[in-house]
């Protein structure tokens, strides 16, 4: 669950209550649904939630919630964006697999040390959700002043200027390492023709470009470095680029994002340097890339509330698609940030049905403006039913219930009365499970220590170090449900049988007392494709005897013991089994079914499991006793 | 006065006026020592003897110490070489030294670090003095030493323990400690008891003390030929142990479901049961997970190497598809993900047991439920997590749900108070949560019994109707989970809960565990 870094100085300075202790903010919190985790080594609190409210993921979201809760706010509040300046070109060399993006203009931010640090926050903690790692939605912040807009107008401006790139990669990041441009590099990336005969063009007087770039193309200077790099270079060298190379591995073009300097942006792994951002930094550019256009475009309004929360002033960009790849729902020219609100329609006799209280039509207008919600009503015949206004940094409302919960919230969920269900129903126990508890008390009753093992084994317990072969025919030998790309190298599968388990019990207490009697009625699996799931489940009755005088008897008679008290007719013809001394292992028929295996456990087996007494064992189906 | 045998013996070997210790009475009575014990207590009980209790600590040399005394102590042997060289008056080489007084090995190490403590001389840059004046005919450790050897040689043919006490007696404790240090001595303590007639003792001797004849064990031949009603058995020490014995018990886990299993059953739940290994479509997709969700990944979830699952609803898959893709009713919107029919078939082991909930609420399971039911699940579910002393990869989840018209936060909120509190968890508290298959969604909190800390002890909410919608259940149901483990941890005071669960489980641990009822 995503977890929230607050400084409460900042807490009390954005939600104006000075007054409130650290102690009064955690319980408020709590209330909201933020659990106190802990201080980070910087003093500032940390707090979990569940991944609803990721509008919450700053101290500015955090400070706009709590003042709803204490009525400091109500209704919507969307900012009022200016008009655009810049426009995003989408040229068609974008690569397919990242189509989209989105992205805004804010003006005279008060970026501070502690203003700053929470920006960044947020924008790593999106990408850690919204974002699913960066992989559907990514974001990068720049300083707006270091971006030169390519002139509109001058068709194919942008992009077919040789001379302008080298000259930008001289000033690129202030070094004297200027990129040198390679003509086969620029040949290869080969600007798009359509750009001349681009369809659309925006209103605004400056643009950048989002485009395809080779591995081995343009340079640019990454955050965080000193020399320019080609994408496929910052991949292989830079330490930002290797953790996030697998996003963009196999792609033909990388992403882009250029400014008549070049390219400035490599999305979704790191920004150029010469535009980072810094406390001096007063106008932001902020662009996001993406797999889904809706997911980035929520995640550039969260950005812009908590931007807007720090003075600064949202405005508008246009953004272009040029080539056929564009969001189907919003057509190929957008305006962004999208702040338009959300309406959703919720009766109120499911209100308070959900919630078990009566309510008046005033107090639920006034919950859901507590909420930050806009509500107004119209009587019904059957109910009244309340129109809402969600604000765009909601991401959390697929359906009216979630407006109910929120309802609730501000009502107080503590504030509500527990009461049991008036509902009559039967209990009752599964059948099976009232079969394994019975054989549970006979195994005790016989002496055994009930066991509790994992299902989840490695091939090597539960085969070779019982000496058996998979796929043999042998009792145990199955095939194996094996688990894709195990973690552990001890649990790679299913158990397709329940005595390897006790052995290593056995093997890790061979410094405890003698006798070691253990049985355990447990799950066991085998791959077999006619199953639905492909997987044969079954449950196992299984037992060992454990003493310095077991013999073939001790276990034998234990297993009759066991069949006699479920009326099961026991038949126990020899057989050969791999783990057990040969002449000295019988198959277990219960009811004329061959249902398992009895004997004494081979030298072999006991000597690789450290075991130095001998064992008798059986392990059958537990169907056998139904 | 008649008495049991070893009694009248035990009296009649006692003295008025000489204390004899058990031993000794053991050896004039021919008996075993812990008889005449049991036999002096029984007579003390009655007030016939008087049985004196003290401790007695004794000292022997370890097989080093035996050796030291032979030989003289490392440092001692140092010293007189060291003197022998002339390191009195100016310092001589070490090594030069070591090998004059005949050291070796450990011994080498021992002599220098005594030495200087003892303040033979001193140790600087590999070269030796000796304090001319040290005089180790004075070394206390060493007589120790040697008093104790003599002691032990002199003990030899008594075996009453004199012997050691004697020499004890001769060297002070400081020095005995510090032998014990150097692994020198083994020290032990025992009670030495002594017993002397009471006045009621000799009057009782001289009244005449008879046998009486105590049979030991009743057997089946005394019981047929009536014997047994002329008989007085043997009073046995009831107080002592008894050898221990180890019954079998169920799996203190297994205790904790089953009570668990008890109160759902006894607040009308009926228990479900269901695939381990199941498609991704019953554990995560009817439940509203979208597809790009973070638990659906294989770092949170166990995938199988198995071809999809075969069969699937079709209908049922149709509508949770839409659900995902479009949402539920007029105003209801889908996820910004992608939904593909290929990983809702894919195998996994389910990480909840929700997918039971979803297959008998589907009506897959046992056919269409007809409101009210309650239905629980106390059963394995598997996440890839990291194994430590609060998680394993596979623990018991308890899973309930309550279907009926019209619920409310309230009822949920009074079924789940009155499951805690037949644990013993009183005040719950119930904080708004976010799952994606509930809304309102509650995480609970209770206060831990003992430590009183507020800790989490359950996840609930009522499932959404992208969730019910699909599966064609038209009232409400709402739903909790929990694990087992931290339920029994909490009751149990467990701390590790590999102790409990799994192949490296201690048989001890399981042995000792208490009873859960």
């Amino acid at each position: 669950m995503p977890v929230v870094d607050i400084d409460t100085d900042e807490l009390r300075a954005l939600t104006g209550h000075g007054e409130k202790t650290d102690e009064e903010f955690e319980a408020d919190l709590f209330a909201l649904g933020l659990e106190y985790e802990g201080e980070t080594e910087d003093g500032d609190k940390q707090f979990e939630f569940a991944p609803d409210r990721l509008d919450r993921l700053s101290v500015e979201g955090v400070a706009r919630s709590l003042r709803y809760q204490y009525g400091d706010a109500r209704g919507v509040h969307v900012p009022d964006p200016n008009s655009p300046d810049w426009t995003i070109e989408v040229d068609p060399s974008v690569p397919d697999e990242r189509p989209y993006v989105t992205g805004a203009v804010v003006r005279g931010v008060d970026l501070d040390e502690a203003a700053l640090d929470s920006l960044i926050q947020l924008q790593e903690k999106l990408h850690a959700t919204m974002g699913r790692g960066r992989a559907k939605g990514a974001i990068g912040i720049h300083d707006l002043t270091m971006l030169k807009g390519a002139g509109l107008g001058t068709a194919g401006g942008s992009l077919d200027l040789g001379g302008s790139l080298g000259a930008g990669g001289a000033d690129t990041g202030g070094t004297d390492a200027g990129p040198v441009i390679d003509d086969d590099a620029l040949d290869g990336s080969e600007p798009p023709e359509s750009l001349d005969e681009g369809p659309a063009r925006g209103s605004g007087e400056n643009s950048i470009t989002y485009r395809g770039v080779e591995p081995d193309g343009d340079q640019f200077v990454p955050l965080d470095a000193d020399a320019a790099m080609t994408p496929g270079e910052v991949l292989t060298e830079h330490p930002t680029g290797e953790t996030y190379a697998d996003l963009v591995e196999g792609l033909e073009r990388y992403p882009a994002i250029y400014d008549e300097i070049g390219l400035f942006s490599f999305p979704p792994v790191i920004n150029g340097r010469r535009t980072e951002v810094s406390t001096d930094s007063r106008d932001l550019f902020i662009e996001l890339t993406g797999t889904d256009q809706w997911t980035i475009d929520k995640m550039c309004v969260v950005l812009c509330y908590a931007l807007s929360a720090r003075g600064g002033a949202i405005e508008e960009i246009e953004v272009v698609y040029q080539g056929d790849t564009y969001p189907e729902e919003y057509g190929p020219e957008l305006v962004r940030p999208d702040l338009d609100t959300d309406e959703k329609t919720v009766g109120h006799d499911r209100i308070e049905t959900v919630l078990g209280v009566e309510l008046d039509r005033e107090e639920v207008v006034d919950l859901f403006e507590r909420s930050g919600l806009d509500a107004s009503y119209t009587l019904g015949e059957e109910t009244t039913r309340y129109d809402v206004t969600i604000p765009p940094y909601r991401v959390d409302v697929l359906h009216p219930l979630d407006l109910i919960d929120d309802v609730g919230r501000a009502y107080g969920f503590d504030e509500l009365e527990p009461r049991y269900p008036d509902v009559g129903t039967v209990g009752g126990r599964h059948e099976r499970s009232r079969l394994e508890r019975a054989v549970r008390t006979a195994l005790v009753g016989l002496g055994f220590e009930d066991t509790l093992n994992f299902h989840m084994t490695a091939a090597d317990e539960n085969y070779e170090r019982m000496q058996i072969e998979e796929g043999s025919g042998a009792f145990g030998a199955e095939e194996a449900v094996g688990i894709t790309s195990p973690y552990s190298e001890d649990y790679t599968q299913l158990r397709t049988w329940a005595l390897p388990s006790l052995v290593q019990v056995l093997e890790n207490n061979t410094h405890r007392s003698y006798p070691q009697d253990l049985a355990e009625v447990g799950f066991v699996a085998h791959r077999d494709d006619d199953e639905n799931t492909r997987v044969a489940e079954a449950r196992r009755v299984a037992g060992v005897v454990a003493r310095t005088d077991a013999t073939y008897e001790d276990a034998k008679a234990r297993l009759q013991a066991v069949c006699d008290d479920f009326d099961a007719e026991l038949e126990t013809p020899a057989v050969d089994h791999p783990s057990f001394i040969p002449g000295r292992a019988a198959a277990v028929e219960l009811d004329g079914e061959r249902v398992g295996v009895v004997g004494e456990l081979h030298p072999a087996v006991l000597v690789d499991h450290d075991v130095e007494v001998p064992v008798a064992a059986f392990e059958f189906d537990l169907s056998g006793l139904a | 006065m008649r008495l049991p045998d070893a009694q009248v013996a035990v009296l009649r070997a006692a003295s008025a006026t000489d204390a004899k210790t058990v031993e000794q009475l053991a050896a004039e009575t021919d008996r075993k020592p812990e008889t005449v014990t049991r036999a002096a207590f029984d007579l003390r009980d009655d007030g016939l003897v008087a049985v004196d209790e003290r401790t007695e600590s004794t000292a022997t040399l370890t097989d080093e110490g035996r050796e030291y005394a032979a030989a003289a102590l490392p440092e001692v042997r140092l010293y007189r070489a060291a003197v022998d060289a002339g390191a009195a008056d100016e310092p001589v080489s070490m090594g030069e030294v070591i090998g004059a007084a005949g050291l070796s090995g450990a011994e080498v190490d021992i002599a220098l670090s005594n030495y200087a403590r003892k303040g033979y001389g001193d140790i600087d840059s590999g070269a030796l003095t000796a304090d001319p004046d040290a005089d180790p005919d004075a070394d206390a450790e060493a007589a120790a030493l040697d008093a104790l050897a003599d002691g032990a040689s002199e003990g030899g043919d008594g075996g009453d323990g004199d012997a050691g006490d004697a020499s004890d007696a001769d060297v002070d404790d400081d020095t005995l400690d510090q032998l014990e240090r150097r692994g020198l001595v083994d020290r032990d303590e025992r009670t030495v008891r002594a017993v002397t007639l009471t006045d009621d003792g000799v009057t009782a001797m001289m009244e005449g003390v008879e046998t009486s004849e105590t049979v030991d064990r009743l057997t089946p031949e005394m019981l047929t030929s009536g014997e047994w009603a002329d008989a007085e058995f043997a009073e046995y020490n009831v107080e002592a142990d008894a050898p221990a014995v180890e019954g079998g018990r169920v799996h203190v886990l297994r205790q904790a479901a089953e009570r668990v299993k008890d109160v759902l059953v006894g607040m009308g739940f009926r228990e479900m049961d269901g695939p381990h290994a199941d498609a991704e479509f019953w554990i995560n997709d009817c439940l509203f997970m979208p597809q790009d969700h973070p638990a659906r990944t294989h770092w949170d979830q166990f995938a199988l190497d198995v071809p999809p699952v075969r069969d699937l609803p079709e209908d049922l898959l149709d509508r949770v598809e839409d659900a995902h893709r479009d949402g539920v009713g007029d105003d209801g919107d889908g996820y910004h993900s992608p939904w593909a029919e290929s990983v809702a078939r894919e195998v996994d082991l389910r990480g909840h047991t929700t997918s039971l909930s979803m297959r008998y609420l589907s009506g897959q399971q046992v056919g269409e439920l007809e409101e009210p039911q309650r239905y629980f699940s106390v059963e394995k579910v598997y996440r890839n997590d990291t194994l430590d002393a609060t998680h394993l990869l596979e623990f018991f989840q308890i899973e309930g749900w309550v279907m009926a018209e019209e619920l409310s936060v309230r009822d949920l909120m009074g079924t789940f108070t009155e499951f805690y509190e037949q644990f013993g968890i009183t005040d719950v508290r119930f904080k708004p949560h976010y799952n994606p298959y509930t809304e309102p969604s509650f995480e609970l909190f209770g206060r831990h019994p003992e430590t009183d800390e507020l800790i989490e002890i359950g996840n609930s909410g009522l499932f959404r109707e992208e969730v019910l919608t699909p599966l064609g259940v038209d009232c409400d149901v709402m739903a909790w989970g929990l694990a087992l483990e931290r339920l029994a941890m909490l009751t149990t005071g467990a701390e590790d809960i590999r102790d409990l669960h799994g192949t490296l489980a201690d048989v001890e641990f399981l042995r000792n565990a208490e009873v859960t009822y």
